[in-house]
């Protein structure tokens, strides 16, 4: 059962992970961090990936099911560049999903895929209770 | 978009709380605001009425029932740090969200404490927090929060007058659906509540509610505050501009009308 540390430890241990934020996205705030500050410093790139993720977390667009059904919740958004992937991943459990993981990314180190698999499990460990992670 | 701090008013309790830091000194900070303790000059723990408490939060945040929270409260005497460790153990909240809703419930409660208007600080050393939310944060990282979060309300829409008064919905937007998230404030805006009634009503901090309230505001979505009663300069040309429409009796309000009241409000505030 991690807390924050623990999993932004354990973010920034994926191959190719360059640095991780925990950010809340009403109002900006980083709450907490491990490994490098992007460039810009690590309150100007919260303000930005939380603008970044509210306009697709608040969006009637994405927000909506393609088939009609209930709409799902957006899951993470990923921004590419030349030299980087950012990875924003919610953490659903925890103050009403207002909170992501932002996991910045090595383009050549890293692994996308490997990435954005172990920050999903980590989003959902931080968050769950004991006993909902022990259940097999 | 840089917003630009209204720092002005700050300094008086900023630079006693900065002293306090180099001093490493242990107490309570007091204001009418709310209170922030200090061991080591660090700050440890953050109360505001204005804020919502830890309770709420953690309730709010959806994985735990009111009565769940509400009996632990009372096996532990309604210390509310003992209580979440409590459910903690008890595997009904995850460590890692419990250490999110303190972190979150500091910070929220800081705002309100070091807000402007709050009167004189004093400090008392050597008291320190019953229960408390167990954290440990360097003063100046608070300081430069709080600021960082007045700035980004200010830039919103300048001035605090939508942050005391009933939040009142506007006409709905059918081509701008609010989010679900957004709804829910909505929903109990039944212009009698405040933006901290609706933040302790929904368990969330206090500050995303005056945040979300004015982005609403900007929208169109919440009616901005009626201006003070006051007399007008010009005779009103009915009909003609948009300031007169906007009180016409058939509620017409045009989001220029919200622009024109932030106008006006930024003028305000710069007075």
């Amino acid at each position: 059962m991690p807390g924050i540390d623990m999993t932004l430890l354990e973010a920034i241990s994926v191959p190719g992970a360059r640095g991780a934020t925990i950010v809340d996205w009403t109002c900006g705030f980083a709450l907490d961090s491990a490994g490098e500050a992007w460039p810009a410093g690590i309150d100007a790139t919260a303000g930005d990936t939380a603008e970044l993720a509210r306009i697709v977390r608040e969006s009637a667009v994405f927000g909506a099911g393609h088939d009609g059904g209930d709409a799902p919740q957006v899951e993470d958004v990923i921004v590419t560049t030349g030299s980087a992937y950012h990875l924003i991943r919610f953490v659903a459990d925890a103050l009403e999903g207002g909170l992501f993981v932002h996991l910045w990314l090595d383009r050549e180190a890293g692994n996308l895929a490997l990435a954005r698999r172990r920050l999903q499990a980590l989003a959902e460990e931080l968050a769950q209770p004991y006993t909902a992670t022990e259940a097999p | 978009m840089t917003p630009v701090a209204d720092t002005s008013e700050l300094p008086s309790r900023t630079s006693m709380l900065r002293r306090l830091a180099e001093e490493r000194a242990g107490g309570v900070l007091e204001r009418s605001t709310g209170l922030l303790y200090l061991v080591d000059g660090r700050v440890v723990h953050a109360e505001s009425e204005a804020a919502t408490a830890l309770g709420q939060l953690v309730v709010g945040s959806g994985r735990l029932a009111k009565a769940d929270w509400d009996e632990a409260l009372e096996r532990c005497g309604g210390d509310s740090r003992r209580a979440a460790d409590h459910l903690v153990k008890d595997g009904q909240l995850a460590d890692g969200a419990l250490e999110l809703c303190r972190l979150t419930a500091l910070f929220d409660a800081a705002y309100f404490a070091l807000a402007p208007g709050g009167g004189a600080a004093r400090f008392r050393h050597g008291v320190t927090s019953e229960g408390g939310l167990g954290l440990s944060v360097p003063a100046d990282r608070v300081l430069a929060e709080v600021s960082r979060r007045r700035a980004l309300l200010h830039s919103l829409w300048p001035g605090p007058s939508m942050d005391h008064h009933p939040v009142v919905r506007g006409r709905p937007r059918p081509d701008r659906p609010p989010s679900v998230r957004l709804r829910e404030l909505l929903d109990l805006a039944d212009g009698e509540r405040t933006p901290a009634d609706l933040a302790r009503a929904l368990g969330r901090p206090a500050f995303h509610v005056l945040l979300e309230v004015r982005r609403l505001a900007v929208a169109g979505l919440v009616e901005p505050p009626r201006p003070p009663a006051r007399r007008p300069t010009a005779p009103t040309r009915t009909g003609r501009s948009p300031a007169a429409r906007s009180r016409a009796p058939d509620g017409f309000a045009a989001p220029d009308i919200a622009l024109l009241q932030r106008v006006r409000d930024g003028l305000e505030a710069c007075l």
